[in-house]
């Protein structure tokens, strides 16, 4: 699986490479709007290492990130579920924060919480936890009737009971939707980072940009291709090894 | 086969016009439709002349239909104006060199800040400055990868403090950690940002004082109009022409007898910035920008590219020399 996915990252990353290089010597464009192959090979030797450090960096927020925007939005999930006041409620709040830019918001919460670790942390759980909590409102507001009407039934159905039947039922669609929204933790993670951190690879991003070096950005984004490859791959591996204990032998 | 009724060769107007032009001596015509020239940045007070050109009508007046488009973070018009979708552009000196090391056909039409307008807010009665040496053991902010980190860096090499001296503070356009005291040593342009974030303190009741890095040893040079070889090549006199018809509106526009009208401009681009304070900001502007005499407007300080060349060398920023004499277009026709 680990294999698979790197060689078709490479071969996907490769490709847009290539292209771009196509485009340089079509037009004849300097190392300056486009750089020759030399020139990123240089970069990768001479930056990778402290790169790769700020991939791992970003990576680590962005797995708390994602890992908080789960807990978080099957919490929300719950509640939500209810056709109650509360529920409405919830449900409402949750698509207005969701309609605000994360770029209008940010800086808010810079001034809040300054530009560490924290702010990183909750920029990336606000990206991905929105489509997490979407699934997980489907999932849980959605009866598994077979199930649940005996439990229902015989009176033993209680609010626990129900979340897990239906997260059970649905073992499948759950994984989907977190190995999907990790993707987004990393993304959330690297705009926080460009738009105010001090660490990580978009604050790295943010400085090859003001710097006009593209051989830079393209070794960031072979490392981040590769480290976000690394998590999905890792992630399928415990839903997978998740749903087989779940399931029995 | 050809029709023997046809002549072999048929006179048509256009063959008399070239024709013509080719014994009386001048060129072929130089066909550019709509000039595109982007700026460096947003509208603000550093782009003034550029838009009074417009306004004003010194584009037209020049033959020339023109469309000024801002810059921004995002924007590079070095990058735009070799891929061919600008013809001018506005670019600081570290840009200019970063883009000619690694082979970009440019060349410097001239340049418009005569003296940097970056500097650094400070509190006096918190942080005194009386030379560089007080810098020792103060916060000072810098944007990472900015070419304030790069000017900073050359003021504390040429006095000899260690960058283990001084703590660097990674900066972003919000200025809560200096509203706040977290930072001692802000950067700002002083004739753009200085005169609103001035008023503000002002009013809170703060003294504030700037540092400017070029009487401490620093030359830096900041915006210059740039062009690409080939344009310059190609359409020798369309250049000369936006060039002087440019120089004209900045000139005009910095003349403090046309000040109500580049008010009226500026605050047609950008309207939230109070008329007071763009009245301040170009009083700022004018001392930064226009040379003595007033129509050397534009010069190109020869010496301050090389040490701003040498700055970026020094500091690794560039990986190799760029014979700067080389960038600079001469005299045009």
């Amino acid at each position: 699986m680990l294999h698979r996915r790197i060689t078709q990252f490479f071969i996907l990353y490769l490709a847009g490479v290539g292209l771009l290089l196509l485009f340089k010597i079509a037009l004849r464009l300097s190392d300056y709007v486009i750089p020759g192959p030399a020139e990123i090979l240089r970069t990768a030797h001479v930056y990778g290492t402290a790169y790769a450090a700020a991939v791992l960096n970003t990576l680590g927020v962005a797995v708390l990130g994602h890992v908080l925007s789960i807990f978080l939005a099957a919490a929300v999930a719950v509640i939500a579920r209810l056709k109650d006041w509360v529920g409405g409620f919830i449900r409402t709040a949750a698509f207005n924060i969701q309609s605000y830019p994360i770029v209008a918001v940010a800086p808010i919460l810079f001034i809040l919480l300054g530009d560490g670790l924290v702010t990183r942390l909750l920029i990336a759980a606000l990206i991905c936890y929105f489509p997490l909590l979407l699934s997980f409102l489907g999932i849980f507001s959605e009866p598994v009737r077979e199930i649940e009407h005996f439990y229902e039934a015989t009176g033993r159905m209680t609010w626990r009971l129900q979340i897990k039947i239906r997260a059970l039922e649905n073992l499948q669609k759950l994984n989907t939707v977190v190995v999907g929204s990790a993707t987004l933790a990393m993304v959330g993670t690297i705009v926080a980072e460009f738009i105010a951190a001090t660490a990580g690879i978009g604050y790295r991003i943010r400085i090859a940009l003001y710097q006009s070096d593209l051989a830079k950005i393209l070794v960031a984004l072979l490392l981040i291709g590769i480290g976000t490859s690394l998590w999905l791959v890792l992630l399928e591996r415990l839903g997978i090894a998740l749903q087989r204990k779940l399931e029995g032998p | 086969m050809r029709d023997p009724g046809r002549p072999l060769f048929r006179l048509r107007p256009g063959m008399v016009l070239v024709g013509l032009c080719l014994v009386a001596g001048c060129a072929p015509p130089e066909d550019v439709k709509e000039i595109q020239y982007r700026l460096k940045w947003l509208y603000n007070v550093s782009t003034v002349g550029d838009l009074y050109a417009v306004a004003q009508g010194h584009f037209a007046r020049a033959g020339l239909q023109v469309s000024v488009k801002p810059g921004g973070p995002e924007r590079d018009a070095l990058k735009e104006l070799e891929l061919g979708h600008a013809h001018f552009g506005v670019a600081s000196a570290d840009q200019v060199l970063r883009a000619a090391a690694k082979g970009a056909p440019l060349v410097v039409l001239a340049q418009l800040f005569q003296v940097n307008p970056l500097q650094w807010i400070y509190r006096p009665d918190r942080s005194p400055f009386r030379e560089p040496a007080d810098l020792r053991g103060k916060t000072i902010g810098v944007t990472f990868g900015g070419n304030d980190e790069t000017i900073l860096r050359a003021l504390l090499a040429r006095h000899r403090i260690a960058e283990g001296e001084v703590r660097l503070f990674s900066v972003r356009y919000d200025y809560t950690p200096f509203y706040e005291g977290r930072v001692d040593f802000w950067p700002l342009y002083i004739n753009a940002q200085a005169p609103i974030i001035g008023e503000r303190l002002e009013k809170a009741g703060e003294k504030i004082a700037f540092l400017d890095p070029h009487p401490w040893g620093v030359r830096f040079v900041a915006n210059s109009v740039v062009t690409t070889r080939q344009m310059l090549e190609s359409r020798p006199r369309t250049v000369s022409r936006f060039l002087s018809a440019l120089l004209q509106a900045w000139r005009d526009a910095l003349d403090p007898a046309n000040e109500e009208a580049a008010v009226r401009v500026l605050r047609n681009a950008d309207p939230e910035t109070p008329a007071a304070i763009v009245r301040r900001q170009l009083a700022v502007t004018r001392r930064l920008m226009v040379p003595d005499p007033p129509s050397a407007f534009g010069r190109i300080d020869a010496a301050a590219w090389r040490e701003t060349e040498e700055i970026l060398r020094t500091q690794g920023l560039i990986e190799r020399p760029v014979a700067v004499e080389a960038l600079f277009a001469g005299v045009l026709p």
